[in-house]
């Protein structure tokens, strides 16, 4: 991937100018005038709603916070849970007829591209998105909605059960009956990220590879994240497709983890947000969207080790830079089909 | 007390009144009565019948045309893995309820008619595990007893050498025994209020005829409390199915799918409020069974153990056998109270629980996280805190009304009141919430995501505690303190707010305690409910461990811990210690 050592170079850059380079600083010193505009319009909103299944509890929460305190009298309520779920209270919105939601993210591409598909979505691209990565900036031609989220899953192990030799290296190496009663990972009926994976490993390996570690008995969670509490508790010892910013926090803390980056390659989620069509609240939630794209943003989210949507701010640390990582990601069109067949698959095939 | 006033005698409301011609004039020969009758039959027209009657009917549409179809049924039944939900629930519901006897009948026996040392203490144990949500001791029992990291299982390992876990939470066993360690309280309060009332005659007659006390409590004390232990049977068994939180904890890892999970998952895209509603009606027709059962096997026996004479009542002694009972008790208290609280209070220290205890794994950082920088944290709270008062002054207020309408037979037909407001006793809540989603979540009324909508569906959820609770208030006032107020020219209003009202009021508190505590940890009635600004604590919990940090799960179950223990403190200065075991 080449316009990510671009990134690399030009984050070195910014780095050596101390961040000089764009200052734009907090309680709207040096807001440029887009978003001056929008924030005024907002401010008599007073708010927006969020659903989101993409950053971490913690890391939605501080990008909330980083909004409210950038943007003083637009509050973020912040409503987190997996995408599916998050998805679920949507649809349970819109079958009440009630709006309630303006900004929707989540880890399955497939449920905006659907949601533009109904009409459902606003089109507006942020000014910001300019300086997003070059790979990344333009999710959707027609703009209806944003890349906001740039997930890589892998797997992990506990190194204090399992050495670093004898760890699996690869999605195949899952299958192997030594990692009976070993492995953890989370469920495409909540988790966004999970659904994508397991599209991905039917796309490589056909439905037979779930079949195939079903024999190996993995405890199946809720959120990707699910398996990551269990490494560091000693109570499995292997995560199977866990976010690599949940996995890096949780090492920062001190806990026994390592990421191994399988061979085939690494699950890159490339998730976007839109704004819905009946959004209470139009203007803040364009300004969210212009926010999600911004350094700010990013900061924020590198503080928890996710990884930056934008150039000009440093990779989380302990990561590997994303151009020497080989990335896996099935197409939209394959997500928003793909991810409700595998969901009933895996409920057939592992009996929840 | 708006409500009352309108029950004031025919000609005092009659006297204030200009003649009006028509219709008012006609009106104005309606007893007044009457009007407050209608009143409340309307409102449980409104909390009850409407979702239920939504909920059949939406069972037959089809979804977007709204024509008659019973495709919802075979939609909802057509597939083994739907099937294997029910009859996974059913046997969790026997289980559970069988287990919450087999913990709680030894000590309510204890409690009320032995001896026994502690018996403080084993009030604390009830206190404690009724106060604890289920879904929170479901988190605390996955630290204890997760296979590999449970804390239980590593003891277990040191201790013996073994390879193998001693008890693995993520099985059925595991979650019928975490359910029924947080539903036994309700039969012990069952029990030992219908043990207090047996006399020690009918054990002495026992006696003297040969028996010993074993045989005595066999043939005589327990087959006169079997009515109330039946019936907290059955409350536990609809408590059971009705849980959302454990099975989403525990019975995902563990590979077993309920109803409420399934309910669930026909909620996900595209919404099949349909289908969940059909899913949902064999639950109805199973609970009336069950009181068909009950009714069935208590029919014909006589469980009479309260007669004019007033019979003596004291404690049987025991002797060395007082100990075992006692540890029987500690030990439920150890099971369900202690130890899950105290690896949850770890945890909620921790940076990372696994570590265990030591200096270097302390941190703050959960609560600091929860109680500053979390957006939701404390709205929760506060919404938590005025949905379950409103709901619990609702429920007492409703029930108070009708039991004191049907107690004192003041209308016709006062005992379908009765009967409306016992009715979402046998209603599981989840179903009872896709009921409200269904009836009111839409416009024209378009309560999805409002207070109202989850203050509504906790008064109806809980009217039943409190019915039960103020009809016992209102039945132990004799009416003719009343009628001798009455008689010294006092009108109903005033003899009310002057007698009756004094004389419940501790009653009244105490029920609306109950409702108040169960409402404030209720889950399955909101999680459908909830909109982004009127999130619970509960569900705000359910969306915490949906992200697996144990962590900050554990702190934000120790703050709602804590404020319900300060209410429970609260209630217990106001209104006596054992507020919650009155009967109700």
């Amino acid at each position: 991937m080449r316009h990510v050592t671009k990134r690399r170079f030009l984050a070195a850059a910014a780095g050596a100018l101390g961040g000089l380079a764009v200052p734009i600083g907090a309680d709207g010193q040096e807001m440029p005038p887009h978003e001056r505009e929008l924030y005024e319009a907002a401010k008599r909103e007073g708010e927006i709603t969020w659903y989101s299944g993409q950053y971490s509890a913690e890391g939605s929460e501080a990008v909330g916070r980083g909004f409210g305190e950038r943007y003083p009298g637009v509050r973020c309520n912040v409503v987190r849970s997996t995408s599916q779920v998050a998805f679920q209270r949507l649809s349970q919105d819109a079958r009440a007829r009630v709006a309630q939601c303006d900004v929707f993210s989540s880890t399955n591409s497939g449920h905006l591209t659907q949601l533009k598909r109904e009409g459902r979505l606003t089109q507006f691209r942020p000014r910001n998105a300019d300086g997003m990565l070059e790979q990344i900036r333009v999710a959707d031609p027609e703009n209806f909605y944003q890349t906001t989220f740039l997930g890589l899953f892998q797997l992990a192990h506990n190194t204090q059960k399992v050495g670093e030799a004898e760890a699996p290296k690869s999605w195949t190496d899952l299958l192997d009956p030594k990692w009976r009663d070993q492995l953890a990972v989370g469920h495409p009926g909540f988790s966004g990220a999970i659904g994508v994976w397991a599209v991905q490993m039917r796309k490589m390996y056909g439905w037979d590879y779930f079949k195939k570690l079903e024999r190996n008995r993995p405890q199946i969670g809720r959120s990707s994240q699910d398996p990551v509490t269990l490494l560091n508790a000693g109570e499995r010892t292997v995560g199977v497709c866990v976010p690599a910013g949940t996995t890096l926090l949780s090492i920062a803390r001190g806990n026994p983890l390592r990421i191994i980056y399988p061979e085939e390659g690494v699950l890159a989620t490339i998730s976007p947000s839109g704004i819905l069509r009946n959004a209470p609240h139009p203007n803040a939630a364009k300004l969210f969207m212009e926010y999600q794209a911004s350094k700010e943003m990013s900061q924020v989210i590198r503080g928890l080790y996710a990884e930056p949507l934008r150039p000009d701010v440093p990779g989380p640390e302990g990561s590997l830079p994303l151009d020497q990582i080989k990335l896996l990601a099935p197409s939209l069109e394959e997500q928003e089909k793909g991810v409700p067949e595998v969901r009933d698959l895996w409920r057939d095939t592992f009996g929840v | 007390m708006n409500d009352t006033a309108t029950i004031l005698p025919k000609p005092a409301a009659r006297a204030g009144e200009p003649r009006r011609a028509g219709v008012l004039d006609r009106l104005s020969h309606v007893e007044p009565v009457a009007l407050v009758w209608l009143a409340l039959a309307v409102v449980l027209l409104l909390l009850v019948v409407a979702p239920l009657g939504k909920l059949f009917l939406v069972s037959f549409e089809t979804q977007e045309t709204g024509a008659f179809t019973l495709s919802n049924y075979v939609t909802a039944y057509g597939r083994a893995r739907y099937r294997d939900a029910l009859v996974n629930s059913l046997l969790l519901g026997l289980a559970s309820a069988t287990i919450s006897v087999v913990l709680a009948v030894p000590m309510a026996w204890a409690v009320s008619r032995t001896d026994m040392p502690g018996k403080g203490l084993t009030w604390a144990v009830v206190l404690g595990a009724f106060v604890v949500p289920p879904y929170l001791g479901a988190v605390g029992w996955i630290l204890l007893a997760g296979p590999n990291s449970g804390v239980i299982n590593r003891v277990w390992r040191a201790a013996t050498g073994a390879e193998g876990a001693l008890f693995n939470v993520y099985s059925f066993e595991g979650m019928a025994l975490v359910i029924a360690l947080h539903s036994f309280p309700l039969v012990f309060i069952f029990v030992k209020a219908a043990l207090d009332l047996v006399s020690s005659e009918m054990e002495d007659a026992a006696n003297i005829l040969g028996a010993g006390t074993w045989t005595a409590v066999r043939k005589v004390s327990l087959p006169l409390v079997w009515p109330s232990i039946m019936a907290a049977f059955i409350v536990i068994f609809l408590e059971t199915i009705a849980l959302f939180g454990t099975p989403a904890i525990i019975g995902i890892p563990a590979r077993i799918n309920v109803v409420t999970t399934q309910l669930w998952q026909f909620f996900e895209y595209p919404v099949r409020v349909e289908v969940a509603a059909a899913y949902a009606m064999p639950l109805l027709l199973i609970t009336v069974g069950m009181i068909a059962v009950q009714k069935l096997l208590l029919s014909r026996k006589g469980f009479v153990s309260q007669t004019g004479k007033g019979g003596e009542r004291r404690p049987i002694k025991l002797g060395p056998w007082r100990w075992a009972l006692f540890g029987w008790c500690a030990s439920v208290g150890a099971l369900s109270v202690a130890m899950p609280l105290l690896v949850l209070v770890q945890a909620s220290f921790a940076k990372a629980w696994g570590r265990g205890i030591s200096l270097d794994n302390l941190t703050l950082r959960n609560y600091r996280l929860l109680i500053f920088e979390h957006e939701m944290a404390l709205t929760s709270i506060w919404n938590t805190i005025w949905f379950s008062a409103s709901a619990a002054t609702f429920a007492v207020l409703i029930a108070l009304l009708i039991a004191y309408i049907v107690n004192r037979r003041l209308v016709p037909f006062g005992e379908a009141l009765g009967f409306l407001a016992m009715a979402p006793f046998v209603i599981p809540g989840i179903v009872m919430a896709i009921g409200f989603y269904a009836a009111y979540a839409s416009p024209p009324l378009a309560l999805y995501g409002t207070a109202a909508i989850i203050i509504f569906a906790f008064t109806a959820r809980f009217l039943p505690i409190a019915y039960a609770n103020s009809s016992a208030a209102v039945r132990a006032v004799h009416p003719e303190m009343e009628e001798a107020a009455r008689i010294l020219g006092s009108g109903r209003l005033h003899a009310i707010s002057r007698v009756t009202a004094p004389l419940v009021k501790k009653a009244l508190l105490g029920g609306w305690l109950i409702v108040f505590i169960v409402a404030s940890r209720e889950l399955s009635a909101a999680i459908f409910l909830v909109g982004p600004r009127t999130r619970t604590m509960s569900v705000l919990l359910y969306d915490l461990s949906e992200a697996g940090n144990f962590e900050v799960l554990a702190a934000f179950g120790g703050l709602l811990l804590l404020i319900t223990m300060v209410l429970v403190g609260v209630g217990m200065k106001l209104v006596g210690r054992d507020f919650m075991l009155r009967r109700t």
